[in-house]
């Protein structure tokens, strides 16, 4: 009976996970396609189209350059998204790697990688962000850069107790004693045990990390004008948002349903994986 | 019981969502009998050389006339026509010889009368310290008698009466110091009790001020640089006036709750070339960039109409302004033109020109606190873009740092006033000869020298305003300088306030005349 009713919620869960890939899958090709949806420039200044409310031509208006906001959106969405995956893939790769590293290998490695990665959590993250961006003199890779060296610890640690609670198991003496070589051992027996648990934070960092990038665009530490970027397309449209409330309305929704929806995704993925029993 | 939690947690969040959206009925901020007077403006800090009140520090000492704190020999009237105000008259004795009679009837704040021995010690501190005075006045000797201050020059300087109408030109007790946050005893309407350099400035009324007595009981002079937090503190009632206001947010104060005060000035957004740089030297740049930036559509479009397209450094109401000029308008076949027979081509198809395997790239240095600056710089780098130019937009509140290293910029676009003094050799000699303080860009024209040389030393009005325009000439032939538009100054009051005035010079803000209804 218990096993039934399992496998009904798996069912529902699996359901729900292939719902959220499918409106992800949707929101991607919409932003990646834009080229094939909107046919203005992004950066196609026209000033005799200077803020036009939302019409038929202009589905979302134009901004005070006459440039077309649903453009800018869907432009400005491939930017915050492919640098946020971008920002993601670096620190969960690097920050796996390099926690499995320290955890394998101990010693002096792992204490100064590990004091370097407790050293940056203890500072606040976003503020350290902000000054490293500024030194980089911004632009979306000095943005991705900051973010990436103060969110790596996250997944060493992460990697390296993990690391640490299977290098000491049976199977991983087994599988010693069988013959296989330490890259060995890392390869089949403990990346595939980590990846789950390092899929899913990672999945659920995306929107957080979106939301930091485009906070690092809105205080003109990210994109530069004219690249459109939700955070930079906010902090423009902001001191017109009670006369041209389009302006923001676009890029606010395209943050908003990016973080719910991969938010929701990395839920549903750790459901469905159901990370919390892996040994 | 979760979605029950799910539910507060949404109710709680709309709750806070709608929290600032309430209606006209906002608490005002504890106010003293209604005589205190709080003032937002966005140029009050360091990034504006305007760091505290102290007129002979930074560049221009605009706050301590602008917040009614001092005063000069000389001012000016809306038509920009000199009028005395410390001084009673003058008499040029000679070419190099000026007599200048003082009022018999000012007094210092802090109780000591002016008289010529003070404004004598004003001005000798003043040249000590200010490199731009020092080079403007030329002073030679100064004698003092009671109420007569004698100034000898060096050479001949038409122009020194203008040049003591300047900001700088406040006259300060000396003697009674200045302290280490900028506090000077002025001779104005009201008194800096505290000042946060490039944050607030906290006045109370001159009881000895000899024009008659200031109105408001105290002034809290407030620096708000960015403007949407302007807007916001003008409609919360945080602020009474605002200078600052982005012209977007005009309409949001165009009711009966509002008053506006605004009028035409010389400032002017400008670039300044960088001729260290390799690429500037090329004249097809130079003029591709004066000729391919559509000023009209920049005016019109993002200052709203608050603005004149500019030909030159001078607005064409001048005698000596831009409608003298021969220059060319908004051209971008023209400009493609020149860049083509320069060799700067296409050849890799990206849409950016090219020459000996050198992208057609220029670096915009820029600031935001003037918020008409990062506009067109945007502008720009799609109206160059179209021309092949790739404009690299650097906008950073550190300019006066970043201008300083001569390989990290090739154009500095810039607000100016160009004729603050009335007379346009100020203009001139701040931005465009060798020995001029704001030549950022290493400028250097034999014949503009000459000719700067010459109005120096020229008294009849007539004469200079042909001098300066045979030199506007010569700066706009070697395509040196881009002039784009010049500004209309406005400020935003509440209703109730009165004797807030704009002025053509951006001078005078805060005057005896300030009050509510």
């Amino acid at each position: 009976m218990r096993l039934g009713k399992s496998r009904t919620a798996s069912g529902r869960v699996r359901r729900w996970l292939w719902i959220l890939t499918a409106l992800t899958a949707l929101l991607l090709l919409a932003v990646y396609g834009a080229p094939f949806i909107c046919p203005f420039d992004p950066q196609g200044q026209d000033l005799s189209r200077s803020l036009q409310p939302p019409g038929k031509e202009h589905i979302l208006g134009t901004d005070q350059y006459g440039r077309d906001v649903l453009a800018r959106v869907l432009s400005g969405g491939r930017v915050s998204i492919s640098s946020t995956f971008l920002l993601v893939a670096v620190i969960s790769v690097f920050g796996s790697m390099s926690g499995v590293y320290c955890g394998l290998r101990g010693g002096w490695p792992d204490r100064l990688l590990m004091g370097i990665a407790e050293l940056c959590l203890s500072l606040p993250g976003i503020i350290l962000a902000m000054a490293i961006a500024a030194v980089l003199n911004g632009g979306v890779l000095g943005a991705v850069g900051a973010l990436a060296l103060v969110s790596w610890p996250k997944y060493a640690r992460l990697a390296r107790s993990r690391t640490l609670a299977l290098k000491n198991s049976p199977f991983i003496y087994a599988v010693r004693l069988a013959g296989d070589t330490p890259g060995q051992v890392v390869r089949r027996h403990l990346l595939p045990n980590i990846l789950g648990t390092v899929l899913v934070t990672a999945i659920l960092d995306i929107g957080t990390l979106l939301m930091e990038l485009a906070g690092l665009s809105f205080l003109g530490l990210g994109a530069q004008p004219p690249t459109a970027e939700w955070g930079s397309m906010l902090s423009s449209g902001r001191s017109m948002l009670q006369l041209y409330p389009w302006l923001v309305l676009g890029p606010g929704l395209g943050i908003f349903i990016t973080v719910v929806l991969f938010s929701l995704l990395g839920d549903a993925m750790r459901d469905c994986l159901d990370v919390r029993r892996v040994p | 019981m979760k979605k029950f939690f799910s539910l507060l947690i949404l109710l709680a969040l709309a709750a806070a969502l709608t929290a600032g959206c309430g209606g006209d009925k906002k608490p005002e901020p504890q106010r003293n009998a209604g005589r205190v007077f709080t003032f937002g403006d966005t140029t009050f800090n360091a990034e504006n050389e305007e760091p505290d009140v102290n007129p002979h520090n930074a560049y221009a000492g605009w706050a301590c006339i602008r917040y009614g704190i001092g005063e000069t020999l000389f001012r000016y009237n809306d038509k920009m026509e000199q009028e005395p105000w410390l001084a009673e008259g003058f008499e040029l004795v000679d070419d190099l010889t000026w007599k200048i009679r003082l009022r018999d009837d000012v007094a210092f704040s802090n109780g000591r009368k002016m008289d010529a021995q003070a404004v004598k010690e004003c001005l000798e501190q003043l040249i000590k310290v200010h490199r731009r005075a020092r080079g403007n006045l030329n002073l030679a000797a100064m004698e003092a008698d009671g109420q007569i201050l004698t100034l000898k020059t060096s050479e001949p300087e038409p122009s020194l009466l203008n040049y003591l109408g300047n900001p700088y030109g406040c006259i300060i007790d000396v003697q009674a110091g200045i302290t280490p946050d900028g506090i000077v005893a002025g001779t104005g309407p009201y008194v800096a009790k505290k000042v946060i350099p490039s944050q607030r400035v906290e006045l109370e009324p001159n009881e000895k001020y000899w024009g008659g007595k200031p109105q408001m009981e105290k002034i809290f002079v407030q620096t708000i640089s960015n403007g949407d937090t302007l807007v916001a503190a003008l409609q919360s009632g945080q602020i009474d006036a605002a200078y600052g206001i982005p012209y977007a947010s005009y309409p949001l104060f165009q009711s009966d709750k509002y008053k506006f005060t605004g009028t035409a000035t010389s400032r002017v957004f400008f670039g300044q070339v960088n001729f260290a740089s390799p690429i500037m030297q090329d004249k097809a740049v130079r003029r591709a960039i004066a000729l391919g930036v559509d000023k009209g559509a920049f005016v019109k479009t993002l200052l709203w109409g608050y603005g004149e397209v500019a030909t030159g450094p001078f607005p064409d109401n001048f005698t000596f302004g831009g409608k003298n000029l021969r220059t060319e308008g908004f051209d971008p076949e023209k400009a493609k033109a020149e860049l083509e027979a320069a060799g700067w081509k296409d050849t890799d198809g990206d849409g950016i020109r090219e020459k000996n395997g050198r992208k057609l790239r220029v670096r915009w240095l820029t600031y935001p606190s003037r918020q008409e600056l990062p506009l067109l710089a945007e502008a720009a780098q799609s109206d160059l873009k179209k021309l092949g130019i790739d404009l690299i937009v650097n906008n950073t509140a550190d300019h006066n740092g970043v201008v300083k290293d001569p390989k990290a910029w090739d154009i500095y676009v810039s607000a100016f006033v160009t004729c603050g003094t009335g007379d346009p050799l100020n203009f001139f000699s701040t931005v465009c000869l060798d020995s001029s303080t704001k030549n950022r860009g290493g400028y250097h024209s034999d014949r503009v020298e000459a000719l700067a040389q010459e109005m120096k030393g020229t008294f009849d009005r007539q004469k200079r305003g042909e001098l300066a325009v045979q030199i506007q000439q010569e700066l706009l032939d070697d395509a040196a300088f881009c002039f784009f538009s010049f500004l209309k100054m406005s400020m935003i009051n509440k209703a109730e306030v009165q004797g807030l005035k704009a002025h053509t010079s951006d001078y005078y803000e805060i005057t005896k005349d300030l009050s509510f209804k």
